[in-house]
């Protein structure tokens, strides 16, 4: 649930990293948190992770980031992940109250595909759990860990995941590396996007249509 | 569904917040929803008040679970004790919550008192 707060001109917006447990939650939200402290000369927040002493997240990790002006308001994104692992699911689901914005972090391994779905069905049990579905959020796909090497370890192809995953909602999905950042930024910048516009048509604009 | 504060409801509630910690010396007041997204804001501070938002709606939203476990509504007292500062955690409605800080010296039952007294004021501004 997007916040508008019309006197300090300031849009919040929760974008909320989702998926099974070690398919790199953690490491996508690390690795923009790193990026935006290389590049930018603004303050960045830090990065509060409440995880387990063998560094699986046990609550969720979180930063919040400035994105600039839009319309004359000031956009504050929170981003958040949730634990993976199966035993925590009352605070995975905790973490979901009033999200804007999902991406669904699928493994790429052959072998935890069967855990994707699962995490799928998952999110969309916890999503209803807070009364919102998947049509009221915006969602994308992440296939990571494409960096690893098949001969190694087996991977299952882009379409295969497509297919188990997104056949139906045919939204928008990127091929990653969390560890490598490759596409770990172009996901983030699309989510953003998208649930910023979408927050936008249905608050200010819909708010200034009314007023005409 | 998206929430828009107007203008003036922002004004009302914080000058209710500013009152308040005049009133009761106390350092800093933050009124989030249980989203972790902060809505009204009194005080000086020197942390990330987004951050303090989040843990607190997480830290809230946790020990309701637990008094779900256990078969309790919920817990009347949400506190916890600092060397140089306290903070306390109060529902003001279903989804929104209330943060206090304050100095180790000051009464904590007249704090939730007032506290208490807030709550009605908060809630006819911003609706249950």
């Amino acid at each position: 649930m997007a916040i508008v707060n019309l006197k300090d001109k300031t849009i919040q917006i929760k974008i909320v990293y989702y998926g099974p447990g070690r398919s790199g939650k953690t490491t996508n939200l690390e690795f923009i948190h790193n990026k935006l402290q290389q590049n930018r000369n603004q303050h960045i927040s830090k990065l509060v992770s409440i995880d387990t002493k063998g560094d699986r997240t046990l609550f969720f990790d979180f930063f919040p980031v400035s994105l600039g002006k839009i319309n004359g308001f000031d956009l504050k994104l929170k981003l958040y992940t949730t634990p993976g692992q199966v035993k925590y699911e009352a605070t995975r689901r905790l973490v979901l109250k009033g999200v804007d914005g999902l991406v669904f972090v699928a493994d790429s391994l052959s072998s935890r595909q069967d855990a994707n779905l699962e995490s799928f069905e998952n999110l969309k049990s916890n999503l209803l759990y807070h009364k919102q579905s998947l049509s009221d959020v915006k969602l994308i796909f992440q296939w990571n860990k494409r960096d690893i090497d098949e001969n190694i370890i087996p991977l299952s192809t882009v379409e295969d995941m497509e297919k188990l995953l997104n056949s139906e909602l045919k939204v928008q999905s990127f091929p990653a590396s969390a560890t490598s950042g490759m596409n770990v930024l172009k996901t983030v910048n699309y989510i953003s996007k998208e649930t910023v516009k979408s927050v936008i048509e249905k608050t200010i604009l819909n708010k200034q249509k009314m007023s005409t | 569904m998206n929430t828009v504060i107007r203008e003036d409801t922002v004004i009302k509630v914080e000058k209710i917040l500013q009152d308040f910690i005049e009133e009761s010396g106390a350092t800093y007041a933050l009124i989030t929803d249980m989203g972790g997204n902060p809505l009204f804001t009194a005080g000086e501070e020197d942390f990330d008040v987004d951050t303090l938002a989040a843990l607190s709606a997480a830290n809230y939203a946790t020990t309701k679970e637990i008094a779900n476990l256990i078969k309790e509504d919920n817990f009347s007292l949400l506190f916890h004790r600092g060397n140089n500062e306290n903070v306390h955690f109060a529902k003001i409605t279903q989804d929104i919550l209330m943060i206090v800080l304050f100095k180790p010296f000051l009464s904590l039952g007249l704090l939730r008192l007032k506290i208490n007294s807030l709550q009605q004021k908060i809630v006819s501004i911003i609706g249950s």
